[in-house]
């Protein structure tokens, strides 16, 4: 079905349209010219006439001049030539209303009659000689010459509607198609696709390109999916705990003392239940993209040792050590606070998780890496460990929110960067060595 | 001291309001941006605590407007836990200090002291003194009673903040924030053992302690009792 409310129809008449126009202004223009072209030329044939008459006159006189004159008007040809004695008086050729003495060109207007083209002169002894040609053909021509581009145009114009509609048809059937799988979309069908032909053409690209956009949404909301489940099924427990302490304390006498051990725990639990919270959201924004408008140039050395410097006592207070290696003035293009938050994640997981000395390096890449001396991660774990509440099943008496690598993730790929794990070294105890590569600086 | 505070959440605006005038404080509240506004244009105020999202003009555009109109009282602006990465936007606003909610009462009450209490030029200064302790910011030096202490930058740092905030709670978030630019709270007890590093060597003469510690609040910096 086609609606003129659809592009190409409305394009081909747009075209016919201007063709017309154009072609209508363009006859008019043409036919001008030609008559102004066709009436010069006339104006040439007049003169050679009228000097061919002239040398008649000379060779043979008066009479074989109205003798030749006399053959023009019996030819009724296209050609009149009338002689008029010094006095006005008619001596060969008939032409109504001819003018007395005519002196050069002019256009000529008898009555009821076309009009005509004359060229007058008087000859040597006063007989006046005039050379007339009917101008109707001239302007037939014109006109004849001047109908063929509206004609050529209306065909044009023709064609242009026929194969806009056709175009048009062929236009709404495939954007029918995408219109509906986006439709299909739109009403949940989120594994529905726009159609692709072969074509390869702009509405292939397109397609191609919203078909991209299409699995990268499907993709967001099945990891929203997870993300709520994970919520639910990780804060069900802290949360259950909770409510079984206070409905617990609820039920007991009231005793000061009791009630405010049981009041504190309580709040502790609540900030521990909060702390997810935040991590939760903070993975989102870092995954959603969003914080990358806070980008800044940073200086990578100084932030590196500085969250080094605040960890070495705590690593020394637990019995532990840090050890830098850090290659000075790296830069990096960055968000400050959420660098500072994955690198001090790493060294929180190293304290808690691992044994040993803590190494920290930084090495121009930029690549950031801590390795420390535990038991590490098993290779078939590696991958599970950086989701969101994954803990190790040795790691689930350690606090913790189980959030600390996937937050690490998010925060690299945000950075347009990768998080590799692997063992440190080989042996019973390979040790975690997690490393952090962010994007050379785009001038470095 | 008089304290203004902006918040539309009516139940969380009693809570803070009782709290702070328990303390001692005057306390105005408006529930929505409007007469958040004309209060803070039109009245004084020691420090003016704002919820970021408001009926009426937000937070920020208040922060903009008071700072437009050259009034430069201490802003604390609340936020919601998911804006917690935002707050670089508003401390450009002109925010002095910045509080995710949910919050513990205790760290809203050290940071509006710790708003209040700040000194209008630091620039000018170039020693700190608390009770014995000296600073010297210039030559970066530190004497107890007299007696050299030596400190780690870090710990410098976390000595200067303490010093400008003498008598004061300071929780380990706002330590965090301030001393280490941290704007989360990590796992591990940082601020824990570097305060307690920095205690030790304060008191490594035998001087008394003058770092107090504040149950489930924070910290405090102060001229020791006696006894």
């Amino acid at each position: 079905m086609i609606r003129l409310r659809s592009f190409a129809p409305r394009m081909a008449l747009a075209v016919a349209v201007v063709v017309l126009v154009a072609c209508f202004l363009g006859a008019g223009w043409g036919w001008l010219r030609a008559q102004e072209a066709l009436r010069r030329q006339l104006d040439l044939v007049l003169a050679a006439e009228a000097e061919g008459l002239l040398r008649d006159y000379e060779t043979y006189g008066l009479r074989g001049l109205s003798e030749a004159a006399e053959v023009y008007t019996r030819r009724r040809g296209p050609l009149l030539v009338l002689l008029q004695g010094p006095d006005g008086r008619l001596i060969s050729g008939a032409l109504p209303g001819a003018p007395q003495a005519l002196r050069g060109f002019a256009t000529l207007r008898p009555p009821g009659g076309a009009p005509l083209r004359a060229l007058g002169a008087v000859l040597p002894g006063g007989v006046n000689l005039l050379v007339a040609t009917d101008l109707s053909s001239v302007d037939r021509a014109a006109l004849a010459l001047a109908w063929t581009p509206p004609v050529a145009g209306g065909l044009a114009a023709l064609v242009a509607l026929g194969l806009g509609f056709l175009l048009a048809n062929r236009l709404e059937r495939r954007l029918a198609a995408m219109n509906g799988a986006a439709r299909a979309v739109m009403a949940g069908d989120l594994a529905r696709r726009l159609p692709e032909s072969s074509a390869g053409d702009e509405f292939d690209r397109l397609a191609e390109t919203i078909n991209e956009m299409l699995a990268r949404i499907e993709a967001l909301v099945a990891e929203v999916r997870q993300v709520t489940d994970d919520v639910a099924h990780d804060l069900r427990s802290p949360l259950s705990h909770l409510r079984q302490r206070l409905e617990a304390a609820l039920a007991r006498a009231r005793d000061p003392a009791a009630d405010e051990a049981v009041l504190e725990s309580s709040v502790a639990e609540l900030d521990g239940i909060l702390a997810t919270f935040a991590a939760l959201l903070r993975i989102a924004r870092a995954e959603a993209g969003t914080g990358r408008e806070g980008f800044t140039r940073l200086d990578l050395s100084a932030l590196v040792a500085g969250v080094a410097e605040a960890y070495a006592p705590v690593a020394e207070e637990a019995g532990r050590s840090l050890d830098t290696v850090l290659a000075p003035g790296i830069a990096a293009t960055g968000s400050a606070p959420l660098l500072r938050q994955a690198l001090a994640n790493l060294l929180d997981n190293a304290l808690a998780h691992g044994a040993g000395t803590i190494h920290v390096a930084l090495r121009p890449g930029p690549e950031i890496e801590v390795s420390d001396e535990g038991p590490g991660i098993p290779a078939e774990e590696r991958e599970m460990a950086v989701r969101r509440f994954y803990r190790l099943d040795r790691s689930r008496t350690t606090p913790g929110t189980g959030l600390g690598l996937s937050l690490i993730a998010a925060v690299v790929r945000l950075h347009g960067g990768a998080l590799i794990l692997r063992d440190a070294r080989q042996g019973p105890m390979p040790g975690l060595s997690a490393t952090l590569t962010l994007p050379p600086l785009p001038d470095a | 001291m008089r304290i203004l505070l902006i918040e539309d959440d009516v139940a969380a605006a009693d809570y803070v309001a009782k709290g702070l005038t328990e303390d001692g404080q005057v306390v105005d509240v408006a529930h929505n941006g409007k007469d958040g506004l004309f209060l803070a244009l039109n009245e004084r105020y020691d420090v003016i605590v704002t919820d970021r999202m408001l009926p009426g003009p937000d937070g920020l555009s208040i922060l903009r407007a008071l700072r437009a109109s050259a009034i430069n009282t201490p802003v604390l602006v609340l936020t919601a836990l998911a804006e917690v990465d935002r707050r670089v936007e508003g401390l450009e606003a002109g925010a002095d200090d910045y509080l995710a909610k949910p919050f513990a009462f205790s760290e809203l009450r050290a940071r509006i002291r710790a708003l209040a209490r700040r000194p209008a030029a630091q620039a000018e200064e170039h020693e700190l003194s608390v009770a014995d302790l000296r600073m010297d910011l210039l030559r970066r030096r530190v004497t107890r009673a007299g007696r050299p202490v030596e400190l780690l930058p870090t710990e410098f740092r976390l000595l200067e903040y303490m010093m400008r905030h003498p008598g004061e709670v300071l929780t380990r978030t706002m330590l965090l924030e301030k001393v280490w630019d941290f704007a989360f709270d990590p796992t591990t007890n940082v601020v824990d053992v570097h305060v307690s590093r920095l205690r030790r060597k304060l008191e490594a003469g035998g001087e008394a302690p003058m770092i107090r510690t504040v149950r489930g609040a924070g910290y405090v910096l102060a001229e020791p009792h006696p006894g």
